[in-house]
């Protein structure tokens, strides 16, 4: 009795709490828990007064859509000899947030709408306050196309390459925290960013420097900042750091122009290049912060090359009936003298791309936009649907959600526009042979009427050991000192296996000129286990940053090199253990025979030999068969007589 | 001495040399260095796990009209007689209550256990939701029959502290069925938690959403009332063109839930790892694609709400509404808080504190009995590290064990011999206690895993006996074979000529001794 009335009470006065709490614990009086293992259905309160008011009410439709900041742009610009680069550049911004936010405080929350989740919280937990991330692979043919796009700022070398402002108490604090964002974007991009350590490192002086609009906060009065760089040459750009950058933007490659990333396309290229710079921007009174962030992919095909594919993916020989044969010249069935590639060009973009552009990105203030730059004999034509569009600039705003294409057409596709020369060019390559010395030579050709100043970077692995004093200058014009060329160099040495050999050099090339600046270094040995998987590839060596300061800002990196070092036999270790052990163990055994062993003269030794040795023992065995045979010889014959 | 002596002693000392110096020496160079673990000590505490242990909670008892001076007597009787009902076998930890007279001004009804007698028509009892009193009614009947000490030991025990009845004493529980279900539907605890808030819609129509103040109305308390023992941080984000693969479910009127969980593709939200905290609670809003149009599944209930929420175990929730977003949409604040309220209510349940909905009678008593649990849960997880470790140790025993895990490992014995003390002491008892407990109990866990984790162990860069063999075998073997070839030939040598002589000099003793005898 006592038990039921206790929990009938017990109900009734729980029943009175629960509803007077209601709104800050909100508890199901009516639990049925039908569904029992994997996923529990759970359900919302029956009697909430929420539940009367139409459901019209809770998801309203804006009459003015919200317009976050995110904004994105396609490039095309068809280049010479036809090529053409595509630029994909996307701008987001993050939401503001206070600058000494505590996350764990009860009443903080981030939130996230264009900008990526992913990005703010590697940002904020290693103090980065810039962040410049670089994918590139393959050559830009300068000397062709002219000037790499965004004057050079959004392409780095070959490989990987990462620059960051850190805010740190220390230098030591800064190098901790670079180390951890290394880590994480090398998680976050599926690169191995994480081999990034203090002996691929170097803190720039006067390259990378951030331009002066961009102020950058300092979060605590008391620490200061650093810019840290490390590039990876090695490091192979494929489709799955394409998935990551794609996945950062709010339209995930399924609306707007993202639609067009397709990983097979992209690097299925001359050059690409992947590029991410994040900023932090504070407002002056307020104190709120956020991110900026741009985004840019950027590629060169070759237009024939990558429609064929796109006819035949898998390769053939083309019939007889689609050769173009130089008619002038004999051709039948069985020769044919191919013409010059056709100056007449015909295209849609979806072609190139495997795909068309999946309505536009409604999410920014601005709708997705389609720029083509091209000379009056180019036709450009938006296609929506079945219809046709052109506008006087080429610029194209996707706006409805149909299916976008952009057609091309000319007679001539040589003639393209002319991009600006390149200030300067710079080439770098590995002289010498011999696995135990080298020489580096650096060539700087410039084509302009003016003279040329920059900041020449060099970062190498402390396995070069280089020799400064050898430092030498080529060129042609024999009045040009060293001195009136390098004007100033920062060299901070290498220490084995902590840092790398850094060298800025500031230098002035002459109007219309070539030099080649070389010096010498050493290789050396490396520790057994320091070797890579492949060791006779040989080690990469990342580019060489040309910094160009006036007379307009460029920046030009030099091909990454491969250098060869002597690379062991790895059986050999083992194979020396056994060989200087069994010369050991000899030299032992002689010795100890040597010490241990009776020394006799020869005729003691014969007197031995005479009862011990082999045919003494023989004539003895001998001796005995004899002597049985002899017994064996008489026992018959006393037999026979007995009987 | 004749030269044969002499190359004899050099041959044994060569041999000795080889075997009193050459294989201790060799031995020590060789072996790895492994840290002596008091592996004892842990073995025993891993069989005989919590039984140092015994939980004493104070709980003080006031009446406000009759006077009872021994009252707390009589409970103390009958809490113990019933603790000691349980199969000891089945219990897991011990635990008592100390039931101690009130004293009025040094004890808070906010911080201490408080029982309160308060005389009525019937007997009865109630747990207020804030404070962690517990009202018993009394008639005087009971008074009479003396009913009531055991009328509030069974309150005490089996309501105010049915957690640790349960959790502790194993006690058979009435809602055996529930708990299986719920069993694997809390993450794993630990000190700092993430949750991660989005909304996805299937479209990519710019949505906005009301969220701040939903959370700060809804989940801000939530966070407050835990922070003792777990930590949030929170960030939220709108997903467009993800609608977790719903959109294969659209013809279906109701579904299971194995549909879902078979349908439902949340590796896009789990794959991301961009916080800190080890783990993570998800809260995903789901709004179908406009071409998916509605979900007829989403609003089987009675209710006339568009939505229906799901539990994923040691994930999170989903809600999943029936209609797409409107163009252009604005979540209003009014559809958040109905949707951020239901999901409060659930972490209680990711945490694995409430099992059911009605678990949640006083959060205040339910989240120091969650402390408790948590206290020994990780006392259990560590000594269960420490004794795989010794474990594995002992398996391989090429294995080197570093100084730093001796270390590690005497200092979280030493952690836990002070949250022992800490839960045994029968004078503290105060929240101040529950908390530095847990505290340690945390930093326990941490000392266990970094031990078990230790760089030079895990890494296996060992080597095994084979390698030792194979790389000293080409110089052991020769000297072995010269020093020990020689040392056996002349000890050879040795015994027969000793033979020999001893059989010489008896010829030679008859001879003389017949001599002897001649010339006598």
């Amino acid at each position: 009795m006592k038990l039921h009335s206790w929990i009938s009470v017990l109900l009734l006065v729980y029943k009175v709490t629960a509803e007077l709490e209601a709104d800050v614990f909100p508890v199901d009086n009516e639990v049925d828990s039908i569904q029992q293992e994997v996923i529990q259905e759970t359900r919302k309160n029956g009697t909430d007064e929420s539940s009367s008011v139409p459901p019209s009410s809770e998801l309203l439709s804006l009459e003015d859509p919200v317009q976050y900041n995110f904004q994105e742009n396609l490039n095309l610009t068809p280049l010479p000899n036809n090529f053409l680069l595509a630029s994909f550049q996307f701008y987001m911004q993050s939401e503001t947030f206070g600058v000494n936010r505590n996350e764990h405080e009860s009443n903080v929350y981030s939130h996230h709408t264009v900008f990526p989740k992913p990005v703010g919280p590697i940002m904020s937990q290693t103090n980065t306050r810039q962040l410049h991330l670089r994918f590139t692979h393959g050559l830009w043919d300068s000397q062709e196309w002219g000037q790499l796009p965004h004057s050079g700022l959004k392409s780095g070398g070959n490989g990987v390459e990462l620059w960051a402002v850190i805010e740190g108490p220390s230098k030591e604090k800064a190098m901790q925290s670079w180390i951890t964002l290394a880590n994480s974007l090398s998680g976050l991009f599926c690169a191995s960013i994480n081999f990034i350590d203090s002996s691929k490192t170097t803190f720039p002086v006067s390259s990378f420097l951030p331009t002066e609009d961009d102020a950058i906060p300092l979060f605590n009065e008391n620490s200061s900042l650093y810019l840290i760089r490390a590039a990876l040459a090695n490091e192979p750009i494929c489709t799955e750091n394409l998935t990551p950058f794609v996945k950062l933007l709010p339209t995930r490659g399924k609306s707007g122009i993202s639609s067009l990333l397709d990983g097979h396309k992209i690097f299925d290229s001359n050059w690409h290049s992947l590029s991410i710079d994040v900023n932090t921007i504070c407002e002056d009174n307020t104190g709120e912060c956020h991110y900026s962030m741009e985004e840019f992919v950027e590629t060169v095909v070759n237009v024939p090359n990558s429609l064929a594919r796109a006819d035949r993916p898998i390769p053939k020989p083309l019939g007889g009936d689609e050769l173009r044969c130089d008619t002038n010249k004999p051709h039948d069935a069985f020769q044919c003298f191919p013409l010059p590639g056709s100056r007449e060009v015909d295209f849609n973009i979806s072609k190139l791309f495997g795909k068309k552009i999946c309505g536009s990105s409604l999410l920014g203030k601005t709708s997705s936009k389609i720029c083509a730059h091209v000379p009056s004999n180019w036709n450009v034509m938006v296609q929506v649907g079945d219809l046709l569009f052109t506008t006087d600039d080429n610029c194209f705003n996707v706006n409805s959600n149909e299916p976008h294409d952009v057609h091309f057409e000319t007679s001539d596709s040589g003639n393209v526009l002319i991009s600006k020369e390149t200030p300067l060019h710079v080439s770098r390559a590995l002289t010498g042979y011999g696995q135990d010395r080298g020489g580096l030579r650096s060539v700087f050709r410039n084509p302009s009427n003016q003279p040329v100043e920059l900041v020449y970077f060099e970062s190498l692995p402390w396995f070069m050991r280089v020799y400064l004093s050898s430092l030498a200058l080529e060129s042609d014009d024999s009045d040009l000192t060293l001195d009136s060329v390098v004007k100033s160099t920062f060299y901070s040495p290498a220490r084995d296996r902590e840092r790398p050999t850094h060298l800025e050099r500031k230098l002035v090339i002459p109007p219309n000129s070539t030099l080649a600046l070389s010096f010498q270094f050493d290789k050396s040995l490396l520790k057994y286990a320091e070797y890579p998987p492949d060791a006779n590839h040989g080690f990469e060596i990342e580019a060489a940053v040309a910094t160009i300061t006036s007379p307009e800002r460029y920046e030009a990196r030099s091909s990454s090199l491969l250098l060869y070092l002597s690379t062991p036999d790895f059986s050999m270790p083992y194979n020396v253990i056994i060989l200087t052990s069994t010369v050991m163990g000899l030299a032992f055994g002689t010795l100890f025979n040597l010490i241990s062993k009776q020394l006799l003269t020869l005729e003691e030794a014969d007197r031995i030999l005479a009862s011990t040795s082999p045919k003494a023992k023989l004539l003895r065995l001998k001796g005995k068969i004899i002597g049985l045979l002899k017994r064996n010889n008489t026992k018959p014959a006393k037999i026979a007589k007995s009987e | 001495m004749s030269t044969i002596t002499l190359r004899r002693l050099v041959t044994l000392s060569f041999a000795l040399c080889y075997v009193l110096i050459g294989l201790p020496l060799w031995y020590k160079l060789t072996t790895i260095y492994r840290a002596p673990l008091p592996a004892e000590y842990i073995e025993s505490l891993h069989t005989k796990i919590h039984e140092d242990i015994h939980l004493t909670i104070p709980v003080y008892v006031q009446s406000n009209l009759y006077q009872f001076p021994d009252v707390h007597d009589a409970i103390q009787a009958q809490a113990d007689e019933l603790l000691k009902s349980v199969n000891e076998e089945q219990r897991r930890v011990q635990w008592s209550l100390q039931v101690l007279p009130y004293v009025e001004g040094k004890i808070d009804a906010k911080d201490d256990y408080v029982v309160t007698l308060v005389l009525d028509e019937s007997m009865g009892l109630t747990i207020p939701q804030f404070g962690k009193e517990t009202i018993v009614f009394f008639n005087d009947e009971s008074v009479l029959d003396n009913d009531l000490p055991f009328f509030a030991a069974q309150a005490l025990i089996e309501h105010t502290f049915k957690f640790e009845w349960e959790n502790f004493s194993n006690a058979p529980q009435k809602s055996a069925k529930t708990d299986s279900t719920f069993k694997n539907m809390a993450v794993s605890y630990d000190p700092n938690i993430h949750i991660s808030i989005s909304l996805l819609t299937g479209d990519s129509s710019p949505v906005a959403w009301d969220i701040d103040t939903a959370l700060k109305e809804y989940l801000t308390p939530i966070r407050e009332l835990l922070s003792t023992f777990v930590n949030f941080t929170v960030d939220t984000g709108i997903e467009y063109h993800n609608d977790l693969n719903l959109n294969s479910l659209v013809n279906k009127s109701s579904i299971s839930w194995n549909d879902l969980s078979h349908t439902l593709d949340l590796s896009e939200l789990s794959s991301v790892n961009h916080y800190q905290e080890q783990n993570s609670i998800n809260l995903a809003i789901v709004f179908p694609s406009a071409e998916t149009s509605s979900l007829e599944f989403a609003n089987a209930t009675e209710d006339n709400t568009n939505w229906k929420s799901f539990l994923v175990p040691q994930w999170g929730v989903v809600v999943i509404n029936k209609d797409p977003l409107p163009v252009n949409a604005y979540v209003t604040h009014d559809y958040l808080a109905s949707v951020i309220s239901t999901f409060a209510n659930d972490i209680f349940k990711l945490l694995g504190l409430s099992q059911s909905e009605d678990d949640l009678t006083s959060p205040l008593i339910k989240i120091d009995s969650f402390k408790r649990k948590i206290i020994i849960d990780n006392l259990e997880k560590s000594i269960t590290t420490l004794s795989s470790l010794v474990n594995m140790t002992n398996h391989l025993q090429q294995m080197s064990i570093p100084k730093e895990v001796l270390e590690d490992v005497n200092n979280a014995l030493k952690i836990r011999l002070q949250i022992v003390d800490l839960l045994n002491n029968p004078e503290l008892g105060g929240d101040e206690t529950w908390n530095e407990a847990l505290r340690l109990s945390n930093k326990l866990v941490k000392v266990c895993e970094r031990a078990f984790f230790h760089k030079e162990m895990v890494q296996q860069t060992f080597f095994p006996q084979e390698h030792k063999v194979a790389v000293y075998l080409p110089l052991l073997g020769p000297i072995t074979v010269v020093t020990f070839t020689a040392f056996f030939k002349s000890l050879k040598e040795v015994l027969t000529k000793s033979k020999k002589c001893a059989t010489k000099d008896d010829g030679k003793d008859d001879t003389t001794k017949n001599e002897e005898l001649k010339a006598e």
